[in-house]
């Protein structure tokens, strides 16, 4: 309403604008005809008194070829004694002030706008213009901005009320499903009208902006439920252990051992909760200032001689195919955190005598690091649930582990702006590590 | 219609309606004024004007002054007062415009 206000406002003024400009103008011009001629008929006066001044006055008359001049000088006594006035208009008393006078020129009613001025002597002089036809262009001028000010007005309130109709539904609309959603009924969604205009977008930026708090309050729920269930077990069974101890030891080496132990278990607990305090670390996006242009190749040749050792040891292979140099652009540590993780979950799962392939090249859209294992797989079923944290398939629910692996590597490839992608290898599991190209992520 | 609605459009009534008052023409107007230079007897004035003009020249007037003076008395004979006076007046202007030339 108020900018329906403003506009008729503005509206209003401009057409006052336009008056001015256009018939205004007009007046102004008459006025200043009017004034002229006062002025050359003055300075007649002065320079040969009233026989000069009355000459004149019957010389512009008879050269008025435009036929719109009005004079009139009155004595003392207000008696005629030149002009092509009857008598002195009486409505005209003061000097100084417009009149706008009607006139009778040739059995046709005009206007005229005239002017008094009082000179020497008692004498009166009437000065004026026949503005009829200025007039008339007036009245249509005004007329015309006068209807065009009351249909704005008109539109603008129709306006204004459409507007304020479609905006109250709107709002309306979202105000219920707020408030559903605030008594606790998170299922709730803005209605779409199905137009697809502006205000089904904000209703579908609105549902969006839900569904992806919904998911993430799932998320936080979830981890909540996890962090409870899996802490659980090692914590109950560190202090079992270290009740077990204090009632049944019999010496200071058993006591000690199972202090040991029980301390083994809680170093578990703090490695899940750094490990879940990292993976919010890198979500939050904090590490991008570490990012620099790095060559990955050596990083993979560090991973695999570190790992080859520890597949040696349980019988399985790790070969490695990568260029001699692989350039990227990221945090050295976190993509190495990532392919350890990768690697370290390959060789965990592979059965003995089985053979881990860490495989790198470059690609057109950057750089992919592949690691195929020989192991279980993760079903298709769970593929999506695989880089959730506390996540664990059925094949790991024996192996060590707190499910909390593929959940950094997956946080390390979207800070990277890159993916994490999940395949099977017919057997195992080919989990991809795509990085884009350093052009690519330094540009953005 | 709410509240808000009514008294915007009524605000946008009166708002016409004081604009309207403002610029229409007062009436009341006194009696209009009998303008004297569109008359028959002006008419002789301007040929009288004319005349003794034509006879202050030392040569005959040009063709179109001559016209226009006669088309001007011919009007004012006819009736047709204001545009015989406006060919005499065209006449005067030129012929005063050729006095003060010479």
């Amino acid at each position: 309403m108020v900018y329906a206000v403003l506009l008729a406002l503005s509206a209003a003024a401009l057409a006052l604008f336009l008056w001015w400009a256009t018939a205004g103008l007009l007046d102004r011009q008459t006025e200043a005809a009017i004034r002229s001629d006062a002025q050359g008929l003055s300075e007649r006066w002065a320079d040969g008194g009233l026989p000069a001044l009355v000459l004149t006055i019957d010389d512009r008359l008879a050269g008025n070829v435009d036929d719109d001049a009005i004079y009139f000088l009155a004595d003392p006594g207000m008696r005629r004694v030149a002009g092509n006035l009857e008598r002195w208009p009486s409505s005209v008393r003061q000097s100084n002030a417009w009149y706008e006078l009607p006139v009778r020129r040739a059995g046709i009613t005009s206007l005229a706008l005239v002017q008094r001025y009082d000179l020497p002597n008692g004498f009166h002089l009437l000065i004026g213009r026949d503005v009829r036809v200025r007039a008339q262009l007036r009245t249509l001028l005004t007329d015309a901005l006068l209807w065009a000010l009351v249909i704005v007005v008109a539109m603008a309130t129709a306006g204004a009320l459409v507007v304020r109709s479609l905006f109250k539904r709107t709002l309306a609309n979202v105000s219920a499903t707020a408030t559903a959603i605030a008594a606790g009924d998170f299922a709730q969604r803005v209605k779409l009208s199905g137009r697809g205009d502006e205000f089904d977008q904000l209703a579908e930026t609105i549902n969006d902006m839900l569904d992806r708090i919904g998911r993430l309050m799932d998320g936080v729920r979830q981890v909540s439920n996890a962090i409870a269930h899996d802490l659980r077990t090692p914590i109950t069974r560190a202090r079992t252990r270290l009740e077990d101890a204090a009632l049944h030891a019999r010496d200071a080496d058993a006591l000690r051992a199972a202090i040991e132990r029980a301390t083994a278990d809680l170093d578990g607990i703090v490695s899940v909760f750094q490990a879940l305090l990292r993976i919010s670390e890198i979500e939050a996006g904090s590490r991008r200032s570490a990012f620099a242009r790095l060559d990955v190749a050596p990083l993979l040749a560090d991973i695999a001689e570190l790992y080859g050792v520890v597949a040696e040891e349980k019988g399985v292979t790790l070969a490695v195919e990568s260029p001699d140099h692989l350039p990227a652009y990221g945090d050295r540590d976190l993509i190495q955190q990532a392919v350890t993780n990768l690697v370290d979950n390959a060789v965990k799962f592979t059965p003995s005598g089985g053979t881990v392939r860490l495989r790198a090249q470059t690609v057109p859209s950057g750089l992919e690091i592949g690691v195929i294992d020989q192991g279980p797989g993760i079903p298709d079923a769970d593929k999506s649930r695989a880089t959730e944290r506390f996540f664990r398939g059925e094949a790991a629910r024996n192996t060590p582990g707190a499910g909390m692996g593929l959940a950094l590597v997956q946080a390390v490839a979207q800070l990277h702006g890159g993916a994490l992608r999940l395949e099977d290898a017919h057997p195992g599991l080919m989990a991809v590590l795509a990085l884009p190209a350093p052009e690519e992520r330094q540009s953005t | 219609m709410s509240r808000v609605a009514r008294i915007y459009g009524l605000t946008g009534l009166l708002l016409c309606l004081s604009a309207w008052m403002a610029l229409a023409p007062v009436s009341g107007q006194p009696a209009p004024q009998q303008i004297t230079t569109d008359t028959p007897q002006y008419c002789l004035v301007l040929l009288d004007r004319v005349s003794e003009l034509v006879r202050g020249l030392a040569a005959p007037p040009p063709q179109e002054i001559t016209n226009l003076s006669t088309d001007g008395q011919r009007m004012c004979e006819q009736g047709q007062t204001r545009g015989g006076i406006m060919r005499l007046r065209e006449a005067l202007v030129m012929l005063r415009t050729q006095a003060r030339q010479r």
